[in-house]
Formats: structure tokens, sequence, C-alpha cells
């Protein structure tokens, strides 16, 4: 048990530092406290208003005081809650950890990590560090008594009503199935939407990132399968999952979704014969998609169909002929015409979703297996509200399911498409012009602590400087205990500056690949060690606690040799260059886009699965160098183009790229299970 | 050469003066004979509009430099002097007749352009000009009765775009009647009475829309040509229904008159539709008619006016200062408190029968309910969330009965819960909340108040409809909801079964602005089916039965008139060309693929097919990259015929 847990706070403490380093890039303020479904922070607001603006300065830095103490209790519950969980919610924790936590286990650390100071997004401001640094309570530098400046009164207030703006926002670590079995993981937070996860999923796996790709949601018990259209938020339909729930999310390619852009005129002239079809030139496709979706109105196409209908609650399907408009899908009631006034309306699309039924023949006694459902999202189990229907052949199906959608997203559908065109576009030139990364996704990993896996993690779209980061920036150093246990996060002396594969042209941070504390040499002694972290300024990014020395900075077109090693360990590029790297810095922050520093253990080799040397070296970011590298650059999104010094991020070896999330879920997932059934 | 004597009838004299008779020769061209004319009678005025009509040819000598014996006049001519424009009573979609001058002399394409321009319409090509159906002996006496404004004072001007004033056009800025009457051009209709809609003619069949559709005036001959007298009635409509470049800042005129048309072809059934679409028609109509009433404003006001508002409010920004801005954001994250003592019954659980009263706490986008105020600080005794419910409700006014039905969504299907509220204002709101919750929306949401306030005057609606059983016209807060759908559902339904209808359609609009409402309008409408086409019976060639040409914007249908069915698709991008026979009055077509049609019209003449096809071409030749101005000279080549040639 013992195990599971520390494997679990490791965990955390993984995710954490993930979303710090990420912060970076995000424009967003500060991480919230991500909360989960269950755990639902809620402060009363009606309250908040009265008193808000009641208070005085040091009542404001009380209330932030409470509101970091809550957050904590909260995550503390999260976590405890999150077993349960099949779709584990990650507890970024915005709060600054109590420093004891640190000192007690490296695990605890991941409520501490999450800069509470991000909230003011890329301006740290002193009022914001002040508020932000949560335990201590107000600098006090104001006299209470004496003039409150109104500026600040109001600045906290902001603050905190950010923060509980933040505080709600829901993540969730999803697991992603991949079609050769193995699986992504990705923190997603409520207000992505598929689209992004996607591009998150495009860095990750390295797949040709054509249009087709798309998120697909299963469900297990209905045998139900449904395509997320890309400007969907993810978060969303996964909440409507039960506990229980096998339901799964796929990542994989799906013809069918831009079927209709690539081949409108089998929907729209799917009455035609199909040799007619077939011959159709690309000028006529192009004109139908014009018509029917850049006119002021999104024309349906007009299907008719006798379909089978399973009755309510019974076992028999009947048959009916079936209309398809724009305001819903229609039925000619027995002995009427096929005049729009005598259709009686069978559904509306208002809140409905389509899924494709899987194996309804077996299942309901279709009469084929060519069946789709009409169901609103929240439901997940059996329901007389589930409307369930049969089509003669898949392509009815297909033209149906896929008129369905037309009629109930319209133009977003088209708008997506447009948006996976480009990024195909883009990326196929970055695949010819840079070397894809040789990291191979699916590797497992082999490394010699299952435990510490690394975490893939989506960009959490709001991550800001980690509080570290700020504190190195503008405040005190980090508390003490942390360079007990932990590694100071630059100046680890175990790892050498990461040799950066950058990969040319991808403009894309790599994802910061999570190293598990125990693996860290212990830091340095704190006075050697000390004045040399990298401060990388607040505004661009928190480093991560346990950063490994910063990776060369992106844009250089040769690598500086390795940092000097201090003393005998290889210490990071001096923190006082951070805020501004020029490029004659030798050891920079990893830019955004290079890929994560050298693995820090002997175990991973850097590309080639050679161990890497024990010192590692950080090999030269010549052009070719990608290819050694590991790791799939990750691209947040919303980065910020510019790109900042890096904080240190951290680097995973490249073996445990693509197989360690996957790895990690499912250890975790079965330390769970095997828990739950100890208890 | 030798000199005869040429007789002219001068219009401005009076129909029983008699011609006027000039000596003429044959050399002599036509502006030399109008100058004459004009000295010999003596009348001084500005003669620039007029011009010579030869009415045995049907037709106006409008070439001055043209000699009597190149346009072929001889002495036998009858000739007639009078204006080119002439005034005529112009129906518009909306309904109202305007008065005003038209141009008889130029192809009713550039009359149309002339009053587009006049009133301020862009995109002229998509309209044309209708004879009027005939109406029956007994609607004379009403038309006398109509109101017709006046427009005949308007000088003609040639300059392609009006300069605007105020946001309309410089001779409506005139006066305060001309102001008056853009107004009614450029803000909707309040919904007609029900009596006013049953009058109407609808058309009960294809083949009566065939008809209609028959009545289209030939775009490339004049009104002189096709027998419109002065002081006519003509209709003014969308005849190509493909709408381009839609820009509500400019074409406010243009979207209310489409909007018009488009309400009218609902309400008469011109166009088909189900019922689910007939009350959000019905909805967005109430909606669109309340909306322009509570601002009539849709013109774009003045520049100044807008720097001038701008200037106010970034002044008062400063002058708030930037605590406010804190405030603010409290303010719109605070919602209203809403709880109450309510009832509550679940049809499906056992536990509970009956209604039962607890107190009810509205926060976020949920309900919690407790045992009594007093135990509301703990925990309730249950929290539904109303996010993707559907919200329903039942109410009868004259039974006091307030009931909000909820359809709340769970993993395991849908649970139906009941709430009962004692009075109307309780009701208002608890439904306006139930409403913004099922969209997520929490009391904060602006949209509350008046949320609640369209509720109560649906309600008012359903008090005034229940007591005064139907026909009272009606009262400026209550609009009768058989205004607002066809006559088919007046039979079908009560104005108070189709309030709640109406009601139920309306909540996903009621947000909208007026031109959302309006274009949303004319979305739903451009969805249906049947949109875009236009009727004529043909017959095929090899075929002995009539069957139904449909002209729509990217295509031709064939409809078999027993069955009702489509039985063909054409599309014009497939099309390789089309020709007229003239003599025998055929229209044949060639497709790609070798595929040949060939038919003659029954209820229209084969020109107005042929413009039909043609038109709907040039429609889309149309595109943003090429310039704003008309090529007339394209349109006319696609849709002339033998006579452009």
């Amino acid at each position: 048990m013992d195990d599971i847990d520390a494997m679990f706070s490791d965990l955390l403490g993984e995710m954490d530092l993930l979303t710090q380093s990420l912060g970076q890039e995000t424009v967003p303020p500060a991480s919230p406290p991500s909360t989960n479904k269950d755990v639902n922070f809620s402060i009363g607001f009606t309250d908040l208003n009265e008193s808000l603006n009641e208070l005085e300065d040091n009542d404001l830095d009380a209330l932030m005081a409470d509101l970091m103490a809550d957050l904590n209790a909260t995550e503390e519950k999260l976590a405890a809650e999150i077993e349960g969980l099949k779709v584990p919610s990650p507890p970024p924790s915005d709060l600054p950890p109590p420093p004891t936590d640190l000192s007690t286990h490296p695990a605890s650390s991941y409520a501490s990590p999450t800069s509470p100071a991000s909230s003011t997004g890329s301006s740290v401001s002193t009022p914001a560090s002040s508020a932000t640094s949560p335990i201590p309570p107000p600098q006090s530098s104001k006299p209470t008594k004496e003039e409150i400046e109104a500026q600040m009164k109001a600045d906290k207030i902001k603050l905190a009503l950010e923060k509980l703006k933040e505080a709600k926002v829901k993540k969730l670590v999803v697991k992603f199935l991949l079609n050769d079995g193995s699986a992504k993981t990705l923190m997603v937070d409520e207000r992505q939407t598929v689209r992004e996860v996607l591009d998150n999923l495009f860095e990750k796996t390295h797949c040709d990132c054509n249009v087709d790709w798309s998120l697909c949601e299963t469900n297990h018990e209905l045998q139900l399968e449904r395509t997320f259209e890309d400007h969907e938020n993810l978060v969303e339909p996964l909440l409507a999952w039960t506990r229980d729930s096998e339901n799964k999310i796929l990542f994989q390619e799906r013809r069918e979704k831009n079927e209709v852009f690539k081949n409108p005129q089998n929907f729209y002239l799917w009455k035609k014969d199909r040799k007619a079809l077939k011959d159709i030139k690309d000028k006529d496709k192009e004109l139908l998609v014009q018509e029917n979706f850049c006119g002021t109105s999104i024309i349906v196409p007009d299907l008719e169909a006798v379909l089978h209908l399973k009755e309510d609650g019974k076992k028999s399907w009947k048959q009916r002929l079936f209309q398809l408009r724009a305001s819903g899908i229609y039925y000619v009631p027995k002995g009427k015409t096929k005049s729009s006034r005598d259709l009686v309306c069978f559904v509306q699309f208002d809140n409905l979703n389509v899924y494709y039924g899987k194996d309804f023949k077996s299942k309901y006694k279709a009469p084929t297996d060519f069946c789709f459902v009409l169901k609103h999202p929240q439901i997940q189990k059996e329901s007389q509200y589930i409307k369930y229907l049969c089509c003669d052949d898949a392509r009815t199906m297909n033209l149906w399911v896929t008129g369905i959608r037309i009629a109930k997203y319209g133009v977003s559908l088209y708008e997506n498409f447009k948006t996976s065109e480009k990024k195909a576009a883009v990326s196929s030139v970055w695949t010819n012009r840079s070397t894809p990364s040789s990291s191979n996704p699916s590797t497992p990993s082999p490394t010699i602590k299952a435990k510490s896996p690394n975490q893939a993690n989506g960009h959490a779209p709001t991550p800001q400087p980690g509080p570290i980061s700020a504190d190195f920036g503008n405040i005190p150093p980090p508390p003490p205990p942390m360079a007990d246990i932990l590694p100071p996060p630059p100046p680890d002396p175990a790892f050498p500056p990461p040799p950066s594969l950058p990969s040319r042209g991808s403009p894309k941070p790599s994802l910061p690949q999570r190293k598990l504390p125990t693996n860290f040499p212990p830091p340095p002694p704190s006075m050697d060690n000390l004045p040399p972290p990298p401060p990388p300024p607040p505004i661009d990014d928190a480093p991560p606690d346990f950063l490994p020395p910063p990776p060369p900075a992106s844009g250089f077109g040769s690598l500086p040799p390795p940092p000097p090693p201090m003393s005998s360990l290889p210490l990071p590029p001096p923190p006082a260059s951070f805020g501004r790297m020029d490029q004659s810095l030798p050891p920079p922050p990893p830019d955004p886009e290079f890929l994560p520093p050298p693995p820090p253990e002997p175990m991973f080799t850097g590309g080639g699965g050679g161990p890497p040397p024990p010192p590692p070296p950080p090999p030269p970011p010549a052009a070719g160098g990608g290819g050694g590298f590991p790791r799939p650059a990750l691209r947040p999104v919303g980065s910020v183009k510019k790109m900042p010094p890096a904080p240190p991020k951290r680097t995973t070896p490249s073996l445990q790229g693509g197989g360690g999330d996957g790895d990690l879920m499912s250890e975790l997932m079965l330390a769970m299970n095997k828990k739950r059934g100890a208890h | 050469m030798a000199a005869w004597d040429l007789a002219i009838s001068v219009e401005d004299l009076g129909p029983d003066a008699p011609p006027v008779t000039l000596s003429v020769a044959s050399d002599l061209h036509v502006g030399g004979v109008i100058l004459k004319l004009v000295e010999k009678t003596q009348i001084k005025r500005d003669w620039s509009d007029h011009a010579l009509w030869w009415e045995q040819k049907q037709q106006w000598l409008l070439r001055t430099s043209w000699t009597l014996e190149k346009y072929g006049i001889h002495a036998d001519a009858r000739l007639l002097f009078m204006p080119q424009h002439k005034p005529v009573r112009l129906c518009l979609p909306s309904g109202i007749t305007l008065r005003l001058l038209a141009c008889f002399s130029n192809p009713v394409f550039q009359t149309v352009m002339g009053i587009c321009r006049m009133l301020n319409i862009r995109r002229p090509e998509e309209l044309s000009l209708l004879r009027p159906i005939e109406h029956k002996k007994k609607k004379k006496a009403k038309d006398l009765e109509e109101e017709i404004y006046d427009l005949t004072e308007v000088p003609l001007s040639s300059a392609s775009r009006p300069c605007l004033y105020n946001g309309m056009p410089a001779h409506f800025a005139d006066s305060s009647q001309m102001e008056a009457i853009y107004k009614m051009l450029s803000v909707t209709q309040p919904p007609p009475a029900p009596e006013v809609i049953a009058k109407q003619y609808r058309p009960a069949s294809v083949v009566d829309k065939a008809h209609i559709h028959g009545r289209w005036l030939d775009s490339s001959r004049c009104l002189m040509q096709q027998g419109i007298q002065e002081n006519d009635q003509i209709w003014l409509r969308y005849k190509f229904f493909a709408f381009y470049d839609i820009e509500p800042k400019y074409d406010v005129v243009r979207l209310t008159q489409l909007y018009e048309q488009a309400r009218w072809a609902i309400l008469l059934e011109d166009i088909d539709c189900t019922e689910e679409e007939m009350m959000l028609f019905g909805a967005l109509q109430y909606h669109i008619s309340k909306v322009s009433q509570s601002e009539p404003q849709m013109m774009s006001s003045s520049a100044a006016m807008d720097d001038l508002e701008s200037a106010l409010q970034s002044l008062e920004v400063k002058m708030e200062g930037e605590s406010s801005t804190a405030s603010e954001m409290l303010e719109t994250m605070t919602a209203p408190d809403l709880n109450d003592y309510l009832k509550i019954f679940r049809p499906k659980r056992l536990t509970l029968k009956g209604y039962k009263q607890y107190w009810f706490k509205f926060q976020d986008t949920s309900i919690s309910y407790f045992k009594s105020k007093e135990e509301s600080i703990g925990e309730p005794i249950q929290k539904i969330n109303l996010k993707g419910c559907e919200v329903a409700p039942d109410v009868n006014m004259a039974a006091q009965k307030f009931l909000i039905r909820l359809l709340i969504p769970a993993p395991e299907g849908m649970n139906e819960v009941y709430l009962r509220c004692e009075n109307e204002q309780q009701y208002a709101q608890w439904m306006a909340a139930c409403r913004l919750g099922s969209k997520g929306k929490t009391l904060a949401d602006s949209s509350f108040q008046s949320e609640i306030q369209s509720i109560r005057s649906f309600l008012a609606m359903q008090k005034s409809s229940s007591s005064s059983h139907g026909n009272v016209p009606a009262s400026d807060e209550s609009i009768n909801t058989h205004s607002l759908v066809s006559p088919r559902y007046h039979k079908k339904y009560k104005p108070k079964q189709l309030t709640p209808r109406i009601l139920d359609a309306y909540q996903n609009v009621a947000q909208l602005s007026l031109t959302d409402a309006v274009m949303r309008f004319l979305q739903i409408w451009q969805a249906l089916p049947d949109f875009g086409l236009s009727y004529v019976v043909v017959r095929f060639k090899g075929s002995r039965k009539d069957e139904v040409l449909g002209i729509a914007p990217n295509r031709l249908i064939r409809i078999d008139l027993g069955v009702g069915d489509v039985v063909k698709t054409w599309r014009y991008n497939n099309m390789k060309q089309w020709n007229v026979n003239w003599d025998i009055r055929q229209v044949a077509i060639e497709f790609e693929g070798n595929v040949n049609i060939a038919f003659s019209c029954v209820t229209a003449d084969c020109k107005i097919v042929h413009e039909f096809i043609g038109g709907y071409i040039f429609m889309s030749t149309r595109s943003r990259e090429k310039s704003d101005t008309l090529n007339e000279e394209l349109f006319h080549k696609l849709t002339g015929g033998h006579e452009a040639l």
C-alpha cells in the first residue's frame, strides 16, 4: 500500500511540475487548482460580493491565505478521491505547498508546486506576488490603518476573483488509446477544445497530422461510439461518464469525420447513381461544398429513407419513412403524404448527440448492424430516452449520421475541417524540414523505475510560471526544505545540462519530461549550488522544481558545450543571465523548441538507446541532432511565440517518451485495482 | 426630300386633344421632330424626360439621331409624345404600396435598378416586377382604402449610389413625411391580423404557384411594351433566390423587405414547412416585432453619433477608475438570489406522492431543495443540475396552474420532475431561471430579467386570448398568436394552445438582436427543402402529361404532378448549353453525359424560364473579387433571348 501511495504522490508531484513548466508557454494566468467533478470547490459568490469590498487590506490577504488553505484541503481530498476515478483529475494545485510537506517526501510536492503567482499572467506584479505567496500573510508592507491604496485593494479583489474563477476550471487526466494498443495520457482542462487536444497528441505521437485524426468516445455498456467534433470541449462529455464506466477515448483516424468535404457528392447528390458520383470533377465537388457550407444558410442533405426504429422498451424494430431536415428528423405518419406539413417530428437536435451503434444485431436483434443512436450525452445506460435506428446498409448509415451532424453543428464542421486542413499542411511541411524525432512514441520505457513514469502531459493551457520561478525572480530562494531533499531545480548536479537535440523548425517546445525525484542525486550543497540557480524571469516561466539544467536555448545555431560543471557537478548556467539569455550564453535554458535535455539517468540513452555517458554531455545541437532525440516535442496550445529563456525543463530520456505515459497510467490503474481489491 | 405630315399625340395636352401635325421629311432625325413638336405646342416646361412612343410597333424612339427613315416611320405611324417616367403603384414585399415614378422606356431590368436606387435596396438584380394577382370583386373596395405612400416627388437621379444622410438616402431626409416612409421601408411591419392572413390569396398547389410565376415581367423589355399603364399596380419581389453579400449595415431596407417576403411566404404557405418549423418562425416573428418596436433604429446611426458615444464611454471609464472594474467583475459574477417555497412532484419515484412543498434555492445552474427555509444552510435533500435538461411549461391561466416540467438527464435516462408555482410572478422567475440553467447559464447572466419579461408577456397573451375568445384585435401588449402562423394552424389550434408552443420555440431565440433574429429567420427559411424553387408547368418532349419544372438557384427539378415527387434533378454546373426555339416556344437543355431535355412551357412564357435559368447563371458569376458594378450587359446576354441578339 505504501508503495502505491508513494507512487501516487509521486505522480501528483510530477503533474504539478509539468503544469508548472508548461505554464511558461501559455499566456493565461496561473493554473488554478484543478477541481474534479466530485470535489467541487464552491464558494458563495454572493457572500464574496458583499464582503470583499468591505475588507481591509490584511483581511484580503488573510482571505487569500484561507483560500489557499481551502485549496490545499481540496487537493488532499482530491488525491484521496482520485483513486476511485477512472479519469483521475490531476491535482495541480496553485497553492504553494507547505514547506513541511516538501521535506517529508517528494511526493507531497504536488501540492506545492503550482504557482499561484502566475495568476496575474505575464506580469508578475508585486501585488500579485505578494498575494500569491499565500502562507505568509500580507507582506505587511502596508499599514492597514493608513491610507490604503485603492489600487492595491482592487488588484487583490481582482486576483481573488480570478483565482476563484480559475479554481472552478476543471481538469482531467485523460488516457487516449492509440490504434496500436498503446496509450497517451494528457491533462485536459475544460476550456480546451478537441482540436487543441488533437494538436497536443500530434506533438506526442508524431503521426502525420492528417485531417482524419479524431478523438472518439466509446460507450462500452451501450456499445456506442462517437467521434467528437473538433470544436467541442473535451472535458464536458467526459464528466458525464459514470464512475464505473468502461468508456474509452480513442485517438484514431476516422475517415467519415470529414468525408462530406472530400466527397460532398456522396451526401448532397446521394440519389444519383454511384457511377456518376465517382466521376465527378474536383471543381464540382468544390462547388458543392461552396453551395452548401458557404452560403448564408447551411444546407442539410435532403435525406429520406425507410429506417428501422426500435420501439420504446420493446425488442421489436418497426419501419418508418424518415426525413432529415435542418430542424430535426421527421417521419411520415401512416396514411399521410410526404408533404412537409404532415410530417411528424421524431427528434430535434438541441440536446441530442448521434452515435454509431456497434454490433446491435446481437445486442438488440437489430435487422442489420448498421445502426445509429440518438441520445442525450448525459445518458450512459439503457433508457427509454435513447432512440435506436437501424439502416439497411453502411452507406445509408453514414449518410444519416453525417447529415445529422451537419444539421446539428452547421458551419462549425466546415470550420473544423478548414482548421485541420491547415494543420495538416503545416505539419507536412515540418516533417519535411525537420528530422522527426526518433523517439518512438510507443516504445515502452525501460527505465528502472517503473514508478516514476514520465507523465505525458498535455500542456496545461493556463499554467503559469511556477512559484519557484517567481520566487527566484522576485523572492528569496525557495524554502530550505526543498534543498534538503529535493534537488534544487536548476543546479542539480546530477543532471548535466541536457543535451538538447533541437529539432529544427519545430517551433514547439518539447514536452518537458518528468523525472523521478528519487533518482536524482541529492542536490548539491546549497551554498555552492544555490547561487547559480537559474532564475528564469518570472514572466517566462516557472521552472519545475526538479529541473535538469536548462537545455540550450533554442535558436542557437550551435549549442554551446555543456555547461561547465561546477566542482564535480555540472552546474546549470548562471541564473543571472537567465532573464535575457543571449545566444552567447553557454548553458541557456532549454528553449521550448528544444527537445528535452539529456536523460538524467544513466540507463537512458539519448537517442540510440545506448546508455548515455554518465556525465551526460549535452549533445551539440547540430541540425541533425534530432535523430537522437527521443522525445516528441510537445506543443502547448497557445504557446507564446517568443521564446522565453526556457526555464529548465525536465527532460526525460528518450526511451521513456511515448510508452512511459501509457505505462504509468496502466500501472497506476493496476496498482489501484490491487489496492482496492485488498481492501 | 419630300415633306409629309406626321401626326403626334402629346400626352400633356390631355387625352381628348387632337394630335399635333408636323410637316417632316424622311431624313429628319427624331431629335428634330421633338424640337419641332415642342415649339409647336408652345408650352414652356421641362421636356427632357419626354420621348416618342410608336404605338403600332410598341416601340420607343429613343435614338434621337436616327432619322424617321431609319426607324421606318411613315405618315400612318401613330406616335405618342410622353414622359418616360410615370407613376405606378408599387406593392412591396411588406405589403405596403408606394406611388413612385418608374421608367417606362428602359428594359424592366433597368427600371428595377432605378426603383431600388430610390428605395436604397442593394443588389437590384435579385428583384423584379410582377403583375399582381387579379383581385376578386369584393376586394376592390378595400383597395381604395389602402394607404399609398407617395414618392413621386423624388427627383430622378442617375447617380449609381445615392448619398446618405443620417443613414438614409438624402431624398428621404427632406421632410418628416419622407422620413416616415423610409422608416416604413426599413422597419418590419407588425404581425398582420389573422383575418388579413386568412383573406390573402394562398396558392393551394404547385400548379397554383406555377401560375404566379407566369406573371413575371420580361426583364429585357420595357413596361410600356408589356402593357403596364400609368398608375397600374405592380409588385416588387425578390425573384432570384441567391442573395449575395448581405451586409446588415448597408442592407437595412433590403433585409427588411427580404424578411417580409419570406414571412409572407411562410404565412401563406407559399413554401411548406413542418409544424415545428412553423412554431419557430412564429417565435421569431414575435421576437422581431417586439424588438423592432423597442429599438426601432435598425438603421445605422450616423458616424458622428458613434464617435460621440464612444468618446463618452471612454470618458466614463476613465472617471470610474480601476477599482470599479473589480467591482464590475464582482457584479458579473454575482447572481441575484432566487429561493422560495415551491412544490415538487416526481411522477416516477415512489417516495414522493403528489406535490410536496420544500424550500427551493437556485444556485449556479442547479436547484437545491430543503425541508424548510431554516434548514437551508445544511445539505440539501437533493440538488438538481439543470444543465442540458429540457424545460417545458404547463400553464393554465384560468385554472391558475403554473407548472414547470423538467426532464433532467442522468446516466440512466431522463428524470421527470414537476415544479409547481403559486402565481404568475413566481412562475416567471423560476421558469426563466430553469431556462437559463438548462443552457448552462447562471442567474448572473444578463438575460435573466428579459427572460422573465418575455415569459410574463406570453402569459399575458394567454390571459387575453383565453378571455376574449379569438378574433378580438390584439392589444398592444399581447399579440394574437394566430398572427404568427399560417391559416392551417388557425384551424388546428386555438391561440392559447399555440402560445405555449411558440413560447417553447421562443426560448431559443429570445436573446437575439433584431438583425440577428431577421438573419436567423432568413437562414431557417433558406434551409427549407423547397426554398428558392420557382415552378412552371411544362410538357416534356415526348411526354403527354403536364409536369412541373422547379427552378432553383443551383438546379432544375422535374416534379411528377401525380405523385408530387421529385423525379429528376439537373444541376446547372453540369449544363453545357441551353437554347430556346422561339418559333415553337421550346426550351432545350443539354447536360454533360449526353443528357438532353426539351420542354414547352404551359403556365409561363418560355422567356420566363429562359430568364430564370440565365439569371441564376448570372447570379453565380457575381463574386467578391470582381468589381461591385453590375454587369448589365452580361445579364442581358444570358437572359435576353433572340431579341437581345
